[in-house]
């Protein structure tokens, strides 16, 4: 067998029509999945370096002491970008008299490494971003510190003995946020300046954080080499905002299924093309045997013109690919409001394997059948192949098929999960589809002229009904779903962060200000649930045992020296539980309790070694509290709200004097609001959160957008693969058609029946799909969300219709060329 | 030029059907010689088209031997007995079997081309010439009457200078005075290519022009 003979062989099979099918969706493979690929790769890339805004860098190591300078030289030393900054918490005064408690940033030049700051003109101005950081003997301040101090533009302020001009408007940082102890008015400064302060003493509370950007591979190596000591961490998404990289998660498999749902439609659709080529070269390879090829030269041509089809049908998916997502970039350009950055390699690599493992995991199969086609054939028609090579090459199929998802996914959890998610659906869907075909046969045979003609032939090709009704039923339902689901899901991924959740909280009111504090908030912004009184106290016993010989021992064991149970504390009291709260051990007191109880935070018992049930006695106002723990608690750090470590049983700490902790929704126009409340009450404390929760709302829509246009385009693979099966049958239906219009049937008729044909398909796929979609939310809604079970009889109606009428015109635009060809060509052809 | 080119020794062929076994061929046995030409007759369904396939090495009886050209082609393999055709044996059948994306002169360049031969065009070209088709080289299968095919599945048949031509109905498809011009093609050319020629028919005037006759009934050849 020479390569020139398979080239040839190939060139007149292409000029005979004969694979144009097959090219036709292999291109459509590649290209589908290209593009899904690199529209994937390059939103996930968007959402990731968004993300990676929260930090202002893609990792960054954080202390209580300075870092050693080797971490900054291995990040070096592996092509890294560093920036070092400090934050802590420091009284600023300007003037003689008006003082305010501030959180500092203190960076260098290259900072922030992702994101921007953003700076102003003036207070509470709208804010442009900037390349620049503070130069030395500058200071750029909060909008709010403005009024508070009462300095404008060109004033100086002390920060320690330091006097530094203030010189920008600081609008936002990247990584504005993170605890609650860094959320005071922000002042940024130059680093080199701080040691000039003197604030950085002994005790002091610092936080050093050496911020890190690069590659991927670098950053996992340059972690792998360190070896941090306690109150060293290191810190990528996941630990800053387990939320956000929850939804990145969320969204990668989300995206990925969708990806992986493209290459298994685009796999069917070449299987399909593949098993009409082989069926038409039966007679061909029986001839060619006839003349002395043997089933090896059979199987050589066959693969080779496949190889040769499968590279040029590569190269031509990945430029159509490239092209289609750059359609999708554009067409969701106001969708998707984020800057893509260029395509990586990889997109390009997974389109070239899927198009080469689509040819021979799904078109090679039906042509090794080839193989073992009798040449007997040439004389009585009737001789098929051998059914064994059959099965071998089914189940090649799916070992193809399913090392291909696993590669695409990295991930074989997801892959089996999802197959055997779809095999249980297709299962159920089989057995309706079969029903559904059964009942419309019996209405049809009731029925007149094409309709009768349709579901005839809906009958006669039965299993290819079923498996275009299984498709495209399965399309629809899982895009059904998630419209359904849009809302719960949105819900869910926002979890306790709706629309008006407090953004803003107010600490160390007084309680004779109480009063006059909530009635200011409920006039200028929307008041949280309640208020929490805070004592501040500490414990000094557990179980009979000092807590400073507890923290010491510790101490001398190498712990973690940044927490003690020594510590003064926020107490609070409450009598019932807050309620995002879960019980983890022990119980909740009753309202009727009167013994000194207190409920703690579990992980902060599990530091320390505390049971429930253990004594615990506190310092309070100079005053001993003797009390007994009750129960452990779990707190969701994420939710927004005030969290305590320690909270007491009601009747303990009443009569101890307390400040109050309250909180209150203010939409970011009405910022100014803060300067009425901070002049009216200059001695509290107001943390504003609202930058983290419009970052987090942000990227969790995105991801949201994210995963409905996948499942758009899955939709639109669906409609080539429907496209790819009419084609599959074009032979018989050719056949068919020159029949009828020989008997004496119009084009029209037969048009009408094709159009019946396709919207019956469609109606069935629609009424599954609504079926399927119904009952997977019901489920959900019921096991997952914990909502009540709504039918939604709206989707009972959209969904067969719409599919019926997108089915119906895609199967009506693919069979158009079939109805026109002269029935004569066709009948001639079918005597040879 | 004279031994014997095909024998076969107590051939049948059975095949299992609904009803059970059903005996196509029993016991046939027979002897052909270089340069003969061998008409086999018979009513439909008597078994001659299949002993025509076993013969020629398409398909294998479930007992006896055969063997063609020297090789016994009842041992080989497929792959060895496609080999012993393509060197051997040559085709043509009722319904012509052309390949519908290949013109006539790539129908008639296929066996040279299989076997590597690069310059299988001009061959090809002389044997079109001498069936009558020297015009119609470019044309398409479809593009041709019936007769037109059945000279193109002529020339292909000689385009591997075969020492055995099978021709199975050859005038089956095809009008009575088409068929009479194909049938003195196919003898003009087997004598010039001095081509064994065994074929199957029902048309007692294509036999009577053969030098024997083998009848076949109910699977069994009359003496």
């Amino acid at each position: 067998m020479t390569p020139f003979f398979i080239w040839r062989m190939a060139l007149r099979d292409w000029r005979g029509g004969e694979l144009a099918l097959l090219v036709a969706a292999l291109i459509m493979a590649v290209a589908s999945v290209t593009a899904i690929s690199l529209f994937v790769d390059r939103l996930y890339q968007a959402l990731t370096s968004e993300s990676a805004h929260m930090l202002a860098a893609d990792r960054y190591v954080t202390a209580s002491a300075p870092l050693p300078p080797a971490i900054r030289e291995g990040a070096r030393e592996r092509g890294l970008v560093t920036s070092e900054l400090m934050v802590f918490p420091s009284m600023v005064f300007a003037g003689d008299e008006r003082n305010q408690l501030v959180s500092v940033k203190a960076v260098d030049a290259a900072y922030p490494l992702r994101g921007d700051l953003i700076v102003a003109d003036a207070p509470f101005g709208k804010g442009a971003p900037i390349r620049q950081t503070p130069a030395p003997g500058e200071v750029w301040l909060d909008s709010r510190l403005f009024p508070a101090l009462q300095v404008a533009l060109g004033d100086t302020v002390e920060v320690g003995i330091s006097t530094l001009t203030v010189t920008r408007v600081l609008v936002s940082e990247p990584d504005r946020g993170g605890s609650f102890f860094d959320l005071g008015p922000r002042l940024l400064m130059n680093l080199a300046d701080v040691p000039a302060t003197g604030v950085v003493q002994p005790g002091s509370r610092l936080n050093y954080r050496l911020l890190l950007a690069g590659d991927e591979a670098s950053l996992e190596r340059l972690h792998a080499s360190l070896d941090l000591e306690p109150g060293q961490r290191w810190v990528g998404i996941h630990d800053a905002s387990p939320r956000v990289g929850g939804a990145l998660d969320r969204a990668e498999s989300f995206l990925l299924l969708g990806g992986l749902l493209g290459v298994l439609l685009a796999g069917v659709a070449v299987a399909l093309s593949a098993h009409r080529y082989a069926r038409r070269h039966f007679d061909h390879v029986a001839v060619l045997k006839t003349l002395g090829a043997t089933p090896n030269v059979v199987l050589q041509a066959y693969t080779g013109v496949l190889l040769l089809v499968g590279s040029v049908a590569v190269v031509i998916g990945l430029g159509t690919g490239a092209v289609l997502h750059l359609g999708i970039v554009r067409a969701l350009g106001a969708l998707v409001s984020v800057e893509l950055p260029p395509p990586g390699f990889r997109p390009f690599l997974v389109g070239t394997l899927t198009g080469l493992v689509c040819a021979l995991a799904f078109a090679l199969p039906p042509l090794l059948h080839l193989r073992g086609i009798s040449p007997m054939r040439v004389i009585r028609r009737d001789v098929g192949g051998d059914d064994a090579s059959r099965l071998v090459s089914y189940a090649a199929a799916a070992a193809g098929g399913l090392a291909l998802l696993v590669w695409y996914t990295r991930s074989l959890t997801l892959t089996l999960w999802t197959l055997a998610g779809v095999a249980g659906v297709l299962l159920v869907f089989g057995t309706l589809a079969v029903l559904l075909l059964r009942g419309s046969r019996l209405v049809g045979t009731q029925a007149a002229s094409y309709w009768r003609l349709a579901l005839a032939g809906l009958q006669r090709r039965s299993r290819e009904s079923v498996a275009q009704v299984l498709i495209f039923g399965l399309a629809v339902m899982l895009l059904a779903v998630l419209v359904l689901l849009r809302t719960a899901l949105l819900d869910d991924w926002r979890a306790q962060i709706p629309v008006d959740t407090p953004n803003h909280f107010v600490m160390n009111v007084m309680p004779e200000e109480r009063e006059d504090v909530d009635r200011l908030i409920a006039q200028g912004a929307v008041p949280g649930s309640g208020s929490y009184p805070i004592i501040r106290g500490r414990v000094i016993e557990l179980r009979g045992e000092s807590a400073r010989a507890i923290d010491d021992a510790r101490e001398a064991q190498g712990g973690d020296t940044g927490v003690q149970l020594g510590s003064e504390r926020n107490l609070t009291w409450a009598g019932v539980m807050p309620e995002d709260n879960t019980l983890v051990e022990g119980e909740w007191w009753t309202p009727d309790e009167t013994r000194p109880l207190v409920s703690l935070e579990a992980d902060y018992a599990r530091e320390f070694g505390i049971h429930v049930g253990d004594s615990v006695a506190f310092d309070v106002a100079g005053t001993r509290v003797e009390t007994v723990v009750a129960s452990l608690r779990q707190l969701d750090w994420e939710s927004m709200r005030p969290n305590f470590f320690i909270i007491f049983s009601p009747g303990v700490l009443e009569h101890y004097p307390a400040t109050y902790m309250t909180s209150f929704f203010l939409p970011k126009e009405n910022k100014a609001f803060l300067n009425t409340l901070l002049s009216r009450f200059p001695t509290i404390t107001v943390l504003e959160v609202d930058a983290i929760i419009e970052q987090v709302q942000r990227i969790v829509d995105r991801v949201t957008q994210a995963v409905e246009l996948i499942l758009g385009l899955v939709v639109v693979s669906g409609c080539l693969v429907l496209l790819a099966s009419i084609q599959a049958s074009r032979d018989a239906r050719e056949a068919e058609h020159a029949l009828i219009r020989a008997l004496g049937g119009t084009r029209r008729l037969i048009r009408g029946a094709l159009l019946v044909e396709f919207s019956t398909l469609g109606l069935l796929a629609g009424c599954l799909a609504a079926i399927g979609a119904e009952s997977t939310v019901a489920v959900l809604h019921h096991q997952v969300f914990d909502l009540d079970v709504v039918l939604h009889p709206w989707l009972w109606v959209l969904a067969p219709v719409t599919s019926a009428l997108l089915v119906g015109s895609v199967g009506l635009l693919g069979t158009l060329k079939l109805t026109s060809t002269p029935p004569m060509r066709v009948l001639r052809g079918n005597a040879t | 030029m004279s031994g014997c080119v095909v024998l076969a020794e107590k051939v049948s062929k059975v095949v299992a059907t609904a009803e059970g076994e059903l005996a196509i061929l029993e016991g046939v046995s027979l002897e052909i010689k270089a340069g003969e030409t061998v008409a086999v007759v018979g009513a439909s369904g008597s078994g001659k088209t299949t002993l025509l396939g076993i013969l020629a090495g398409l398909d294998l009886p479930s007992s006896g031997r055969v063997v063609l050209e020297g090789s016994e082609i009842t041992a080989l393999d497929e792959e060895q007995r496609a080999l012993v055709r393509g060197r051997h044996v040559g085709f043509v059948f009722q319904s012509f079997q052309l390949l519908d994306s290949l013109t006539a002169l790539e129908n008639v360049m296929l066996p040279a081309e299989l076997r590597g031969d690069r310059d299988a065009a001009t061959a090809a070209r002389e044997l079109l010439e001498k069936v009558g088709l020297g015009q119609r080289t470019h044309h398409y299968p479809r593009q041709l009457s019936g007769g037109e095919q059945q000279r193109v599945a002529i020339a292909r048949a000689f385009a591997s200078k075969p020492s055995v031509l099978f021709a199975d109905e050859p005038t089956g498809n095809l009008d009575t005075i088409t068929g009479e011009r194909v049938i003195e093609l196919l003898f003009e050319l087997n004598r010039e290519f001095a081509t064994t020629l065994i074929l199957v028919t029902h048309d007692e005037r294509l036999a009577g022009r053969c030098d024997r006759r083998l009848e076949i009934a109910a699977g069994r050849l009359l003496a």
